[in-house]
């Protein structure tokens, strides 16, 4: 094949794998937080708040490491408030999601307006694994990117391990399933809800810190364009798994990937029919998912999004 | 240790008593937001209250964008209590922008105007109700669902925008239409320079009949059977499908109606910026109301005050106009988490925690309505 296309080929998926990273962590996120039987909407707000609480963190201290940490703590604080309503105050999760996806997208609009523009001089820098990276074609591609995407990789087999083969899991799972039986064997429903909604709501802002900390070193307001809400679409595509998840979501980075390298030659028409692609696709996507779903009884937590009363039937 | 008891109904002065505390609730949160950007909330707020009220102007473009808010949340009000979370306005409103502009730039030019205006006006809602058709029939055939549906479709709606406006549909490159001609556009109905136009009357009406759907005929009774308790509204005989689908239609058609007429009347023009973030606006307005429609004019006013004083003070205090939405998300939240108190009775009991079995025998009422 010809050389120069190989190595064009090879810097769009290397590119798919950065833009599927920023969506693999909400969506991680997500289903562990709706497999507890939390439906958490606001991704999109959560990932903004860790893009730009990340971006601060990272401005401040030079050190894009510790804004990213500092995005994923603001965005668990953020998923606090929706663990808060929905758990404690039995409110519905579907507008306090949304309500939430707006809450993100104004307090980052209103805290970010003085910081538009400016860059990030320090962002994370790729990080080639010794030996794995020098193997052709996928060396590059999956081995010669950052801390934060090798983190991704780990995780989804950590989290993968944790929900289908732990206590742990069974317990979180049963919670989301049933959470009357659950209660009944001793597991602290309240308990699981909420830390998985915030551990999804920190993995929410890992997503979002992660495109200002290294892939866009900037700040715009509503730099996230969408994304949270394609991830929480990719949780119906993943069916609940976290292996799914990786799947869906590198799919869509290199949905992503492709979409940009055709937009660099192309004109103002095209660019907003390639713009819509990836929302399209996640449409598509989305109705296909839900009819196997349908079809083969996987995955959906029977009682996502119904809140856990103890004394009701 | 907290214990909740199941209310059967809730009394009046709780349903009043809510809101308002969430609104102030919501203020006081916008204020801490604001102190952290060492930002005085009281000029602030003061200037909102200039912004929005403080002439016979002011209070009539704060009118101009409570017109979009009452016709789309008094849709919104009639969807939601069947639990069809549509939040898919803004992408009928973009439709019904469309749709209803097409006629205006490229409709024979010798209609007369109300002909015209007529037509625009029914292409556009129908436009709308196309868009919120989509996500109901995949909805009821295929289960759906319909939040993450409606949600991609806004977002493939702008993007539709944003194709006729670089495409055919600008001018000279730029992403501006042409000028609507005189004939199509919708009458406004103050002297100049007040923007206020007769879609205010299409919205009074539009509550009044919801209003009317809801509470005295038997459509309106099925879908609150449904919202409440979708099987035992099969059980009852009601069909589903159909009801699902008639709502979808009315809220979607009310956003696009919502779209053509503050595209024709206020902007005449077709451009990117449409206003269209009224229609997420609308759902904190109709969640606001209590899913009442003609509580819903109210409310729209009074969230429309805050976004004409949010764009004051934008252009006159440069304080950005991100901190709209967060006074908005906030009294949502607020709104949300107060739902315990309408819903339950909530007691401080002594024991630490009750054993199951007991808690079985003291359980509320019926089904859950959360």
């Amino acid at each position: 094949m010809n050389p120069a296309f190989d190595s064009i080929l090879i810097k769009v998926l290397a590119g798919a794998v950065q833009s599927g990273t920023i969506l693999l962590f909400p969506t991680l996120g997500e289903v562990l937080t709706e497999r507890s039987g939390v439906l958490n909407l606001g991704l999109e707000g959560l990932m903004l708040i860790g893009a730009f609480f990340g971006f601060l963190g990272a401005m401040k201290t030079g050190n894009p490491y510790v804004g990213l940490l500092l995005g994923m703590a603001a965005a668990a604080a953020a998923a606090a408030i929706h663990a808060f309503i929905c758990v404690t105050l039995r409110g519905n999760q579907t507008v306090t999601g949304l309500a939430l996806a707006i809450f993100g997208t104004g307090l980052t609009s209103f805290y970010g307006d003085r910081w538009v523009s400016q860059r990030l001089t320090t962002p994370i820098k790729p990080m080639a694994i010794p030996g794995l990276s020098q193997i052709p074609v996928v060396g590059p591609i999956l081995f010669s990117q950052d801390l934060i995407v090798y983190a991704g990789y780990i995780l989804v087999a950590l989290f993968w391990f944790l929900l289908f083969k732990t206590k742990v899991g069974v317990n979180l799972r049963a919670v989301g399933e049933n959470a009357k039986a659950a209660d009944a064997m001793g597991v602290n429903v309240v308990g699981t809800r909420y830390f998985w909604t915030i551990l999804g709501g920190a993995l929410a802002g890992a997503g979002g810190a992660y495109i200002t900390c290294c892939i866009h070193p900037y700040w715009l307001n509503g730099i996230t364009s969408g994304k949270g809400w394609i991830a929480v679409a990719l949780v119906v595509f993943a069916m609940w798994n976290p292996f799914n998840a990786l799947v869906g979501a590198f799919l869509f980075g290199s949905i992503e990937a492709l979409q940009l390298q055709l937009q660099a030659g192309g004109t103002y028409i095209n660019s907003a029919l390639l713009s819509m692609l990836p929302y399209i696709t996640t449409f598509a996507v989305i109705i296909v998912a839900t009819l196997i779903v349908r079809v083969r009884h996987v995955g959906t937590p029977k009682e996502l999004g119904i809140p856990y009363a103890r004394e009701e039937k | 240790m907290l214990r909740f008891e199941k209310r059967d109904k809730t009394p009046v002065r709780l349903r009043v008593l809510v809101p308002i505390c969430s609104v102030l609730l919501g203020l006081l949160a916008g204020s801490v937001v604001m102190l952290f950007a060492r930002v005085n909330p009281v000029r602030v707020y003061g200037a909102i209250v200039k912004g929005a009220f403080g002439s016979a102007y002011t209070f009539s473009e704060t009118l101009v964008i409570a017109v979009p808010l009452i016709l789309i949340s008094v849709g919104l009000c009639l969807v939601y209590r069947m639990k069809f979370f549509n939040i898919g306005a803004k992408g009928q409103y973009i439709m019904g922008a469309i749709c209803g502009s097409y006629l205006a730039l490229f409709g024979p030019a010798t209609m007369s105007r109300p002909v015209l205006l007529t037509l625009m006006l029914v292409l556009g809602t129908l436009g709308g109700a196309l868009w919120a058709i989509i996500p109901a029939l995949l909805k009821v055939y295929w289960n759906v669902n319909e939040v993450i549906a409606t949600l991609l479709l806004n977002y493939i709606a702008s993007y539709i925008l944003w194709f006729f406006m670089y495409g055919t549909w600008g001018t000279r490159g730029f992403p501006l239409s042409k000028n609507f001609a005189l004939n199509a556009q919708l009458p406004r109905i103050l002297p100049a320079p007040s923007r206020l136009h007769i879609g205010l009357f299409f919205g009074l009406a539009a509550a009044v009949i919801v209003w009317i759907i809801i509470r005295k005929t038997r459509f309106g009774y099925e879908t609150r059977v449904l919202g409440d308790n979708e099987r035992a509204a099969r059980y009852a005989g009601i069909n589903v499908f159909k009801t699902v689908i008639i709502a979808a239609v009315i809220s979607g058609g009310l956003a696009g109606l919502a779209g053509i007429a503050h595209t024709s009347a206020v902007l005449r023009i077709l451009q990117l910026e449409i206003n269209s973030d009224y229609g997420y606006t609308a759902i904190i307005a109709a969640w606001l109301a209590g899913l009442d429609p003609l509580v819903a004019v109210g409310v729209s006013v009074l969230l429309a005050a805050l976004e004409a004083g949010g764009y004051q003070i934008q252009i006159v205090m440069r304080v950005p106009f991100g901190i709209v939405g967060v006074i908005e998300s906030s009294i949502l939240f607020c709104l949300l988490a107060g739902e315990i108190i309408t819903h339950y009775r909530v007691t401080l009991t002594r024991r630490l925690s009750t054993p199951l079995a007991l808690d079985e025998r003291a359980r509320g009422a019926h089904e859950s309505c959360l």
